[in-house]
């Protein structure tokens, strides 16, 4: 397993960069992603209502 | 997004990586209502963990198909991403057991909610705290669920310490 303390303080050190970022930087990226993120979320939507779906309809089966 | 699916399954057919799954903000995502967040961490199995630079195929690769360094992770796309090995049996279990999520017709591999939470009662920061009752307050997690993974990695006194404090009935 790789060692974990280095992993996590390499992780910490990128929070910590992200972090630092300015405002103006954080809202440029937020913006880029934007789009990706509401797909993102609609997919989820939409994979949470067929599987409810597929509940109701066995639970009607049985 | 597109692109970074894309990139993953490639890391992954070629053997650079043996598998992945989404964590962190970007999975959380998928079960809870949006939080803020301004990159994609994602875990990774690799074949050689015990090599000092265990990450070091990965940017080879993306370096290769023209990704360019960003900090400590790489540009795809939109996203700054965090390529992380995965450092402990819970996260091994997190990443080989993640649920496969579509995004535009690619296959997505995402931790399981009940690992996020999970992982998130393991690291103990208050941002993971609050990851841990989102998770809960979605209803996509059942406190029972957690209770469980905890018992099996060591974390039922995190857990019962996190249950005492914020969710006294």
């Amino acid at each position: 397993m790789t060692d974990a303390k280095k992993l996590l303080e390499k992780q910490a050190r990128w929070q910590r960069s992200r972090k630092k970022l300015s405002w103006e930087e954080k809202i440029r990226i937020a913006e880029a992603v934007r789009e990706d993120v509401a797909k993102w979320r609609a997919a989820s939507a939409k994979h949470t209502s067929i599987k409810a779906r597929g509940k109701r309809a066995s639970r009607s089966r049985s | 997004m597109r692109e970074l699916a894309e990139l993953l399954n490639q890391l992954r057919d070629a053997g650079v990586i043996v598998n992945y799954a989404l964590f962190g903000a970007l999975a959380q995502m998928r079960y809870t209502e949006p939080v803020a967040t301004v990159d994609a961490d994602v875990l990774v199995g690799v074949p050689e963990p015990e090599r000092l630079d265990a990450l070091g195929e990965i940017y080879k690769f993306c370096a290769a198909r023209g990704y360019r360094a960003s900090g400590e992770g790489i540009q795809v796309g939109a996203w700054p991403v965090q390529f992380i090995p995965v450092f402990s049996a819970l996260t091994r279990e997190a990443m080989e057991k993640a649920a496969t999520a579509e995004f535009e017709g690619l296959a997505m591999r995402v931790v399981r909610p009940e690992y996020l939470a999970t992982i998130a009662l393991s690291t103990g920061r208050a941002k993971d705290d609050q990851r841990i009752l989102a998770l809960l307050e979605s209803g996509k997690v059942k406190r029972d669920a957690i209770a469980a993974l905890a018992a099996r990695h060591n974390l039922s006194a995190a857990w019962k310490r996190f249950e005492k404090r914020f969710l006294r009935d």
